[in-house]
């Protein structure tokens, strides 16, 4: 089943006079289960792909199919519900509410599908044991690492059961060995639950963890190399 | 889909007031003040509107009083067919009517004080010296004894007067009075005792007679001006005069005899409420100002909160949590501040000084130099209200600016 497919899809962003593509019509397919990541240099449109990709932003022109439904025309609160249950996000600051520590950032999106207080316990501590951060789940993010932020984040974007998580450069700020574990722990965790990976990078070592890389160039589709 | 119960937005919004927590206690701290200035401004109010009122039933109109129908008041008139004929029958009745504390006749006269070649208009109260209606004249006594019922050649002054005219208790002084006939008389009188009420405008102008030597001077013949009623309850006026209502009195509550002073009060009121709104105007720019920063500093956060499904209007709904607990919060603090200030106030009092006191306003607001403050629980509790509606009103335009925040755009503070 495709997750993700996109026709031709464009998207322009002007900032008053300046028009600039970010993306000039791409056409792709994500299936069920992937693991793959979208490289690419600076400015090759791969966090435009990932923010249309995860309802975040509308197509200036194409279609975006998400689990089946076409999203390009739904209304501001209607991708907010759609992202609410079927999407999570990994975003390079780590980005974890401040003020909440690491068990709650991971409720959040529980709190948000209005999952019961039983259910919502039982599975922020399995997600918690999941990326091994059982002991610090009453930390706030200013309390812990870089790696363990990007680790609770991991686990928040997993909390509602998504069909498929987007990670923007997700180890873009960690050093190796905290890179290696995150991207360890994703693709486990890929592995484990069926759910679909997307991540972009331009990490070459990041790369290697993908069974599929989709290349872009200047807003196109350059290299798609599906899994052998 | 579930949905985001207010409990749990209110948690994510209070944890975000201790991010920042020395603004956070900036903001809290200007709302409190400004709650505390606005019920201490307004125990003040209270007490100067609530004081004059008193003062103005207790020395001058009482609760009630009846007259003879044709009686005018601005002309003291000493007619006979505008007094009334059987006063002390007339006090007799009224006094068996139930809540009522004391009724008395008074005949009013004006007249003319001479003494040591000076001499000053003033106005002459003949009074029952045994009515309890005087015990405040009989309070305020600073020199001498207060008159006796037979007394035929004693006056009471107010000392403000005395002193004006350098006078003392012992001392002689010459009254001239316009009679019934509207013919002058003089007499000379000797000064029994001052008292000194602290109202300038009644020290300065009102000098006392035993009602009988009043009447005997002005030759009104047993007549008298009015019954002056006191009752046990303010609000039981309107009651009490229907019950005294017939064709041929007059009968007036205090409402009717200060008017003036209730419309003067009623313009403070608007000064007041001029004053509240200047002080609700700086909670509200203080509470925006907050907020703002808030937004500014949380934009990422807002990315993030609707990366993660939250819609526009939870977003709202959290800051203006915010905002909200914020503003529950300095009113809480606030109103005990305010109430301690008031306390202090109504205990202690706020000196304003011989000056103001004997000002020109002192004939209508009749304080006297100490104001004392009063709590007003129903001003407390629409200020507190209207704080709390200005500082959610205040956060709105915050609040709205973070919702319609479009998630990409907030996602690139990232």
């Amino acid at each position: 089943m495709q997750v993700i497919q996109l026709q031709n899809v464009t998207r322009v962003y002007r900032i008053g006079e300046v028009e600039t593509q970010a993306l000039r019509g791409v056409t792709l397919d994500i299936s069920d289960g992937e693991f793959a990541a979208i490289v690419g240099p600076s400015g090759s449109g791969k966090t435009t792909l990932l923010q249309l990709m995860g309802c975040l932003d509308r197509p200036s022109t194409g279609i975006v199919h998400i689990n089946g439904q076409d999203v390009t025309r739904l209304k501001p609160n209607q991708r907010a519900d759609l992202r609410k249950g079927t999407i999570g996000f990994v975003f390079q600051f780590f980005a974890l509410i401040p003020g909440l520590t690491a068990y709650e950032n991971i409720e959040l999106p529980l709190l948000l599908t209005g999952t019961k207080a039983r259910e919502r316990r039982a599975r922020v501590n399995e997600l918690l044991d999941a990326v091994g951060l059982s002991e610090r789940a009453r930390h706030r993010p200013d309390q812990m690492s870089g790696g363990e932020q990007q680790r609770v984040a991991i686990a928040r974007a997993l909390a509602t059961r998504p069909v498929l998580v987007l990670a923007d450069e997700p180890t873009a700020n960690l050093d190796t060995e905290n890179g290696r574990q995150v991207m360890d722990i994703m693709q486990r965790l890929n592995e484990d639950t069926g759910t679909t990976f997307i991540f972009a990078t331009h990490d070459p070592r990041v790369i290697s963890f993908a069974r599929r890389t989709i290349e872009l160039r200047d807003g196109r589709v350059a290299d798609n190399s599906r899994p052998a | 889909m579930g949905r985001l119960s207010i409990g749990k937005l209110w948690y994510i919004a209070y944890r975000d007031l201790g991010r920042n927590r020395r603004r956070s206690a900036l903001t809290l701290v200007a709302v409190a003040l400004g709650m505390g200035l606005l019920i201490v401004m307004s125990g003040l109010i209270e007490g100067a509107v609530g004081g004059s009122l008193d003062n103005s039933i207790r020395l001058q109109t009482g609760h009630l009083q009846v007259r003879d129908e044709s009686y005018d008041e601005d002309e003291l008139s000493l007619e006979w067919e505008d007094l009334l004929d059987d006063p002390h029958g007339l006090a007799a009745h009224i006094q068996t009517l139930h809540n009522v504390r004391v009724a008395t006749p008074v005949l009013w006269a004006s007249g003319m004080l001479t003494a040591r070649d000076e001499s000053v208009g003033v106005q002459v109260f003949g009074i029952d010296p045994l009515s309890a209606a005087y015990t405040s004249i009989r309070d305020a006594l600073v020199a001498g004894e207060f008159l006796a019922p037979d007394d035929r050649s004693g006056i009471l002054m107010g000392q403000r007067l005395a002193d004006s005219m350098g006078l003392s208790v012992g001392q002689r002084i010459v009254l001239v009075v316009s009679t019934a006939d509207q013919e002058p008389d003089e007499a000379t009188f000797t000064i029994r005792s001052l008292y000194a009420t602290g109202v300038a405008s009644y020290d300065e102008t009102r000098v006392f007679l035993p009602l009988s030597k009043l009447q005997a001077f002005t030759r009104t013949e047993g007549r008298a001006s009015a019954i002056f009623i006191l009752l046990h309850h303010q609000d039981e006026a309107d009651a009490v005069a229907a019950a005294l209502r017939a064709p041929e009195f007059g009968v007036l509550t205090w409402r009717d005899l200060n008017q003036v002073l209730l419309q003067s009060l009623e313009a403070s009121d608007v000064f007041l409420d001029m004053m509240n709104l200047v002080v609700l105007a700086v909670v509200a720019v203080v509470i925006a100002n907050t907020l703002l920063m808030a937004v500014f500093e949380r934009t990422r956060e807002m990315g993030i909160l609707a990366a993660l499904g939250m819609k526009g209007r939870q977003i709202l709904l959290m800051f203006l949590l915010q905002a909200g607990t914020l503003g529950v919060a300095g009113i809480v603090l606030g109103s005990l501040l305010g109430g301690l200030g008031v306390a202090y106030l109504a205990t202690v009092g706020l000196p304003i000084g011989e000056a103001a006191a004997a000002g020109e306003a002192s004939n209508i607001i009749t304080y006297g130099n100490i104001l004392y403050a009063r709590f007003s629980p129903s001003d407390a509790v629409s200020l507190s209200t209207m704080e709390l509606l200005i500082t959610l009103l205040a956060s709105l335009y915050p609040a709205w600016f973070a919702a319609r925040m479009e998630p990409i755009e907030a996602l690139r503070a990232l």
